[in-house]
């Protein structure tokens, strides 16, 4: 093929050449090229067969061709279900075993039609929303193909609905898995349980010892922490678009949108919408719908006729109350339409209930209670009543939409209990986008204050200035509270001076030797540091008095959660450029310290080193600057907090300080520490420095009192 | 003929180039199957009919229910809806009645009483009571109590016991919910029964033990792991555990590690507890001990689980795995470590530490009930300061409250009320009206007078507006939570404080930092005296403090909600009594919330130069040096916490440019430094 397109290339220029035998030439090539476009074409546009080569063989399949496995009559039934299992009764979990990962495998049984002795089917193959579930469990890490590595096992037996079944066949037919062995580690997923007349709240098919994902759990059949009580999946969310409504007042202050209820129910709702009037809507089956028109979708009142959900978006409030089965396909509706749901179902085992705090989107009212109900939510705050509303539909978009989310969810349950090291947060489960967006969770929350007598670790980086570093060290060790002092030596070419030449101190003084030249090496959680409280100081930072760094632990001690230091900068918004710029003159706000001389807790050298958003690390190692800045940067948005600022201004020595003597305007300086700010901004997605118009002073700093009496008198001498 | 040719030819060169583009893509596609969409996933098939696949419910069924009867309780069982009746509740919420007891009275139960008394639900009327209360038979005198008078087959009675019962119950349950030390999972019905902690015999009524954390990471080189064993002992485990798992396994290695009965806080980072029904004691010592429970799978139900999120302070591991176990809490995040740690120590101050406040966490759990949907939220119960000190009652917003808006990602109001507490005879305090309606941040003042006389009738104009309150001429009323109040912050002065504008805008500044702190000017320091052998406070000026004068001091509205309804009678009483006990008082309940000593910022000290003379003791004036009879207050006012709240600070909060050698321009708070 290439060859002859070369030759086609050159072909202009042979054209005037040519004879009638060339001719027959370009008719063959001709039409070898017209033939390789069809076969081209028809590899195109076959039906899928080329590009997943791995599901040609296997996975195109009709269900009408799944084998048929026909049940003896007399073949063995499970027992009933164990109403006393838990995990660590009922549940292998040797078979789930260490993983690294922490995500319990799951194996699904392939299709099968069973049928019994007769030839007559057991149930429906598989229904479509069963199907769905099947496939979201098989697209998701959980999925496993090998059966032996596998933890829980779901049968593909369709349980969903359990007039859909016949209940002894299949429990024969569960019994005869390969792997069932008394139902261990299977789990098996349920929405409509019972049957008329007495309608049972769980499945009523014998399962032994299997997990059961059910809907419509009562308190008397749930077993807590080992069942899962899932949604009643409502097929309309699927056949509808119903966008959201934002939160607020609505039309209608309480809403019945189900059908069939139990008389005594009727009443007391009829008793209600004739107290309060327009306020109360109560919906019934419409009667004389013309043809055509699906009942699921249309509800009535009286002879108006009402779109169904969207009505529901017109309603605060909206009644779930118990029908024949406890769990109700209209929850879902509900949620969706953002209304807040009303459960007058007194022993229902919410959906998730494990997990999702109902009280934040729902109003639990005793069915004896019915009459009560108009009051009970009047009695609900407005802001309340927004936040319900929104907190109803998160719990709709991230649980209940789809068949798939309730897949997931049930197995992130499951996989919680088995991993629960790993089991995700309340707040992950439960809050909004919004809410975990917007909220700060402080790593060191608990309100206390460290004793004095840890004492702190001072950390000097230095490159080779020795006597500077030497004079530090000296200074330093003066401090009452000191209790180890690391030495970072991170010059890779030079030796640190011999033992005998270092000042002798009164603590132990280590010295750690680096690999590299790198900034992050100040930030590193050495094993050598034993105390929570770490000043991190420059080897050029003399002019800090004993009593200002004692007088700094003592504020860190009441602040050991931020970042307390010396020298204090200030971010600002630079309106013309439309960006942050890095202010170090003498105003009246602080939001940074330097780290030049700071003390904070240790723990933020973990976080600087192994946690640091985006790829800011290596980016202050390599532009050897602003460290400080990350550092700042990263407490702040963990926290929370700001900065404290200790002590009178005075003037450092450091590197933006020789613009303030006025010898050289190092502008370059300052452009570059702006444009590290506006760069970790942007990495972390928004600006975390919080601006403060306050710093620390002894209690009885410049007050006219005798100096000897204070504890700190010795304090912006320097 | 040559233009046919020239023709075919490049058509054929535009056919050979749609091949190659046409051909050589689905080849690629083939030559790498790795690609993300090449390899659909695998397993379950995709099933070429799957449209055609019926509902698992017809159109309809999901709707049409057949209609049925409410169900009838079945065999005993309970749960809230059906068995508690919450009409008697509907006027004051919950009342709580306790049957008197017989005979005599042993030392738990006399705990369990005061602390229900001591309890803002208590009643006296049994008939006014929505909650009957039955403690359970006592260990010591043995004698089992018959039917209580109004037992009504249970309902309503919520049957108590902190300890086992020593005899069986002379009668039925019925309706009645229990209330007991770690029942089993299997008899505890979830939303009915509370679940309790397992308390040692000794535990203190009120106040309690602090717990032992010291800092908020373990100590380096401390132990990973202690182990449970029995008769409230541990055994740590050195770094060598995996040759030791805990089923008695370990008689080779025990040695000098082995603490004694007497020191039983285990000192780990981790605290296996296994979970057989003897262990439970440990439970408690590992929170306290700020050791983090690994319970390996609990037979009995976790205390207060109804409302505490165990999974933040605590592991349930399942105890089949130790190995794995074992790693993973080697594995653990730090982060993770850090924040079980600290919510050990948290749960344990806030419900666990003393009998009043486990009494009190059981019956703020029932109220809850009662409440519905107006109960605390999740975050308030798990979260400092806990739920007995958040009163659901004050906003059922988070954000509302001082404690929650790192969570809430919110920030209190920008404004602050001034109220002003006053009814000395004379002039309005014209110059302090003017020096806080002139803040930029004052929404309003709040003159709260609280004399025989009437109050003037001219006010000077402000540019803000100001009412007057006609008070109680109680000095606990001004801390009342009067509805007036519309901003998060309150500015507390009295008619003789003295404050600047300056003064007044720095404070407010500083305290929208701190809004669960006071910040004030004037400050106290407690300390202990040796010789008295007691608490003392004094107003000289030292290195530290620990208290601020109410007489000009930033707080949250929320204290005047919990002033008033949280605090118990007999301590608000006191202060009444003894004015100067008030500061002392407010301070204490701040302090008790926060575990935070408060703030200072700079007073001029010209202000104290011109004061006038004190007033006589008991209106409201200028209260500067504590008399000698109301040291005593401090002592009261520890004994009814049940500890020393208290907590020092040695920092001020300047503004930044204080007292700096710079232009006094450039500063912005410049007025402060006046001479």
């Amino acid at each position: 093929m290439c060859a002859s397109v070369k030759y086609n290339i050159r072909g202009p220029a042979l054209i005037p050449r040519m004879k009638t035998k060339h001719r027959i030439y370009y008719i063959t090539l001709f039409s070898i090229v017209l033939l390789g476009l069809i076969a081209t074409g028809m590899f195109q546009f076959w039906p899928h067969s080329i590009e997943s080569s791995s599901d040609w063989s296997v996975q195109k399949r009709s269900i009408r061709d799944v084998p048929v496995v026909r049940l003896p009559a007399d073949s063995p039934v499970p027992e009933r279900g164990d109403l006393s299992c838990r995990m660590h009764t009922c549940f292998d979990v040797y078979r789930c075993g260490f993983n690294p990962k922490n995500k319990i495998k799951v194996y699904i049984y392939s299709l099968k039609k069973y049928v019994d002795d007769a030839g007559v089917p057991v149930s429906s193959t598989i229904s479509q929303e069963y199907n769905e579930l099947l496939t979201a469990v098989a697209d998701s890490d959980y999925y496993t193909e090998d059966i032996a590595r596998a933890c829980l096992f779901i049968p593909s037996i369709d349980l969903l609905n359990q007039n859909a079944l016949r209940v002894k066949e299949t429990a024969q037919a569960l019994a005869q898995l390969s792997r069932w062995d008394r139902g261990t580690n299977h789990l098996l997923f349920n929405m409509l349980p019972g049957g008329p007349p007495d309608y049972n709240t769980a499945l009523d098919v014998p399962r032994d010892r299997a997990l059961l994902a059910g809907g419509g759990f009562s308190t008397w059949t749930y077993r807590q922490g080992y069942d899962v009580s899932i949604p009643v999946y409502s097929p309309l969310s699927a056949e509808v678009d119903l966008p959201e409504k934002g939160p607020g007042p609505r039309r209608y202050f309480l809403l019945s949108s189900q059908m069939a209820l139990h008389p005594e129910y009727r009443e007391e709702l009829a008793a209600l919408q004739a107290r309060h009037g327009e306020a109360v809507l109560v919906l019934d089956k419409c009667t004389n719908l013309s043809e055509g028109i699906p009942a699921a979708r249309k509800r009535c009142h009286k002879h108006q006729v009402f779109d169904y959900p969207q009505v529901l978006q017109e309603a605060t409030f909206c009644v779930v109350p118990r029908g024949a089965r406890l769990g109700q396909a209209v929850l879902s509706d509900v949620l969706w339409a953002g209304c807040i749901p009303v459960i007058i179902a007194d022993s229902y085992i919410l959906p998730f209930s494990e997990v999702l705090d109902w009280k934040r989107a729902s109003v639990a009212v005793p069915e004896e209670k019915m009459s009560d109900v108009y009051s009970i939510l009047q009695s609900i705050p407005q802001r309340q009543i927004e936040e319900m509303q929104r907190q109803a539909r998160w719990f709709w978009e991230a649980y209940f939409q789809s068949i798939k989310a309730i897949a997931l969810a049930t197995l992130q349950i499951i996989n919680d209990r088995i991993y629960p090291y790993a089991a995700i947060s309340y707040e992950d489960w439960n809050d909004p986008p919004s809410v975990k967006w917007g909220s700060v969770s402080n790593p060191l929350f608990l309100p206390l204050i460290p004793p004095q007598s840890q004492g702190f670790t001072a950390i000097v980086l230095t490159y080779d200035r020795v006597e500077s570093l030497f004079r530090v060290i000296t200074e330093v060790s003066k401090v009452p509270s000191l209790s180890k002092l690391l030495v970072v030596w991170n010059n890779q070419n030079k030796n640190p001076p011999d033992d005998s030449l270092w000042p002798k101190i009164r603590v132990p003084l280590k010295v750690v030797r680096t690999a590299e030249n790198k900034l992050s090496n100040r930030f590193f959680p050495y094993d050598e540091i034993e105390t929570e409280a770490v000043l991190a100081i420059d080897d050029d930072i003399i002019m800090l008095t004993s009593d200002e760094l004692q007088f700094g632990y003592e504020v860190w001690r009441e602040f050991p959660d931020r970042l307390v230091g010396y020298p204090g900068r200030l971010h600002l918004w630079d309106h013309e450029m439309s960006k942050w710029k890095y202010e170090s003159e003498w105003t009246n706000e602080v939001s940074m310290v330097l780290t030049g001389a700071a003390f904070y807790h240790k723990y933020f050298n973990y976080l600087y080193t192994y946690k640091m958003p985006g790829d800011i690390k290596n980016w202050v190692d390599a532009h050897m600057n602003c460290e400080d800045i990350a550092m700042n940067f990263l407490v702040a948005n963990v926290t929370g907090k700001a900065v404290i600022k200790v002590t009178p201004r005075k003037k450092f020595k450091c590197p933006e300080c020789t613009a303030i003597d006025g010898l050289s305007l190092d502008q370059t300086h300052m452009v570059e520490r702006s444009e590290c700010i506006n760069k970790f901004a942007s990495v972390f997605g928004t600006m975390p420095l919080k601006v403060v118009e306050h710093r620390a002073d002894p209690v009885l700093y410049k007050d006219d009192f005798p100096e000897k009496l204070k504890s700190f008198p010795n304090i912006g001498s320097l | 003929m040559q233009s046919w040719r020239r023709k075919s030819l490049w058509l054929a060169l535009l056919a050979s180039w749609l091949l190659v583009l046409l051909g050589l893509f689905p080849l690629l596609r083939l030559s790498v199957p790795t690609s993300p969409w090449a390899g659909a996933p695998q397993g379950w098939p995709r099933w070429l009919d799957a449209e055609l696949l019926q509902s698992f419910a017809k159109p309809g069924e999901l709707l049409e229910d057949g209609p049925r009867p409410p169900q009838a309780l079945r065999g005993g069982s309970c749960n809230w809806g059906a068995c508690f009746d919450t009409s008697k509740c509907r006027g004051g919420g919950l009342k709580v009645f306790v049957y008197p007891a017989a005979g005599p009275v042993s030392e738990t139960r006399r705990r369990i009483l005061a602390s229900v008394e001591g309890s803002r639900y208590h009643t006296l009327s049994a008939a006014e009571a929505c909650l009957l209360l039955l403690l359970s038979p006592d260990t010591s005198t043995g004698e089992c109590d018959p039917v209580p008078p109004q037992w009504d087959g249970g309902r309503n009675h919520l049957v108590l016991s902190l300890h086992p019962a020593p005899c069986p119950r002379t009668f039925q349950l019925g309706q009645a919910m229990v209330a007991e030390a770690s029942p089993t999972v299997d008899t505890f019905r979830p939303g009915f029964d509370v679940a309790l902690p397992l308390l040692p015999e000794a535990h203190p009524l009120r106040g309690g033990a602090p717990g032992q954390l010291r800092q908020h990471s373990p100590r380096p080189g401390v132990a990973l792991l202690a182990l449970a064993e029995d008769g409230g002992r541990w055994h740590v485990a050195g770094t060598d555990f995996s040759a030791c798992p805990w089923d008695g396994h370990c008689e080779q290695d025990r040695g000098p590690k082995q603490t004694h009965p007497g020191a039983t806080l285990p000192n780990a980072t981790f605290c296996l507890i296994p979970g057989r029904g003897p262990d439970v004691l440990h439970f408690l010592q590992a929170l306290q001990a700020g050791c983090i429970p690994v319970l390996l799978s609990p037979r009995w139900e976790l205390p207060f689980s109804e409302v505490i999120d165990w999974t933040k302070a605590a592991i349930v591991a399942d105890e089949r795995l130790p190995l794995q176990v074992l790693t993973a809490l080697q594995e653990m995040p730090l982060t993770r470590v850090l924040a079980l740690r600290q919510q050990t120590q948290f749960l344990w101050d806030a419900y666990f530490s003393s009998v009043e406040k486990v009494i009190h966490t059981t019956l703020e759990i029932i109220q809850d009930r009662i409440f519905g949907p107006s109960a605390h939220p999740s975050l308030l119960w798990n979260s400092p300061p806990g739920a007995i000190l958040a009163l659901p009652t004050f906003s059922p917003s988070p954000s509302d409250f001082p404690f929650y808006h790192l969570q809430q990602g919110s920030r209190p109001l920008g404004r602050f009320s001034a109220l002003i507490w006053g009814g000395a005879p004379g002039q309005p305090p014209l110059k302090l009206i003017q020096a806080v309606a002139g803040s930029q941040h004052c929404a309003q003042i709040l003159v709260l007078w609280s004399s025989e006389k009437p109050p003037p009738t001219r006010w000077p104009k402000t540019a803000v507006p100001l009412t007057v309150i006609d008070g109680h001429r109680k000095v606990s009323d001004r801390f009342f939570p009067y509805s007036a109040i519309s901003t998060d912050a309150i500015l507390s002065l009295d008619a003789h404080s003295s404050l600047s504008t300056s003064e007044v805008d720095f404070a407010f500044v500083v305290w929208q930092s701190f809004p669960e702190r006071m910040v004030g000017f004037l400050t106290w320091s407690h300390f202990w005296d040796e010789a008295r052998g007691g608490w003392g406070y004094t107003a000289k000026r030292t290195n530290e403090f620990s208290m601020v004068l109410t007489s000009a001091a930033f707080y949250h509205r929320y204290y005047h909600t919990l002033f008033t309804h949280a605090l118990p009678k007999a301590l608000r009483t006191l202060a009444d009594e003894a004015p100067t006990c008030v500061d002392v008082l407010m301070n204490f309940l701040v302090a008790s919330v926060t575990k935070l000593p408060p703030i200072k910022v700079p007073y001029g000290m010209w202000h104290q130069e011109a004061r006038p003379p004190p007033l006589e003791p008991g209106g409201p004036g200028l209260r500067q040096e504590p008399q000698p009879a109301a040291q005593n207050c401090i002592n009261q006012m520890a004994a009814g916490f049940g500890h020393m709240p208290l907590v020092s600070s040695r920092l001020r909060l300047d503004p930044v440019l204080f007292k700096d050698p710079v232009s006094v321009l450039r500063k912005k708070y410049r007025s402060l430094e006046k001479p």
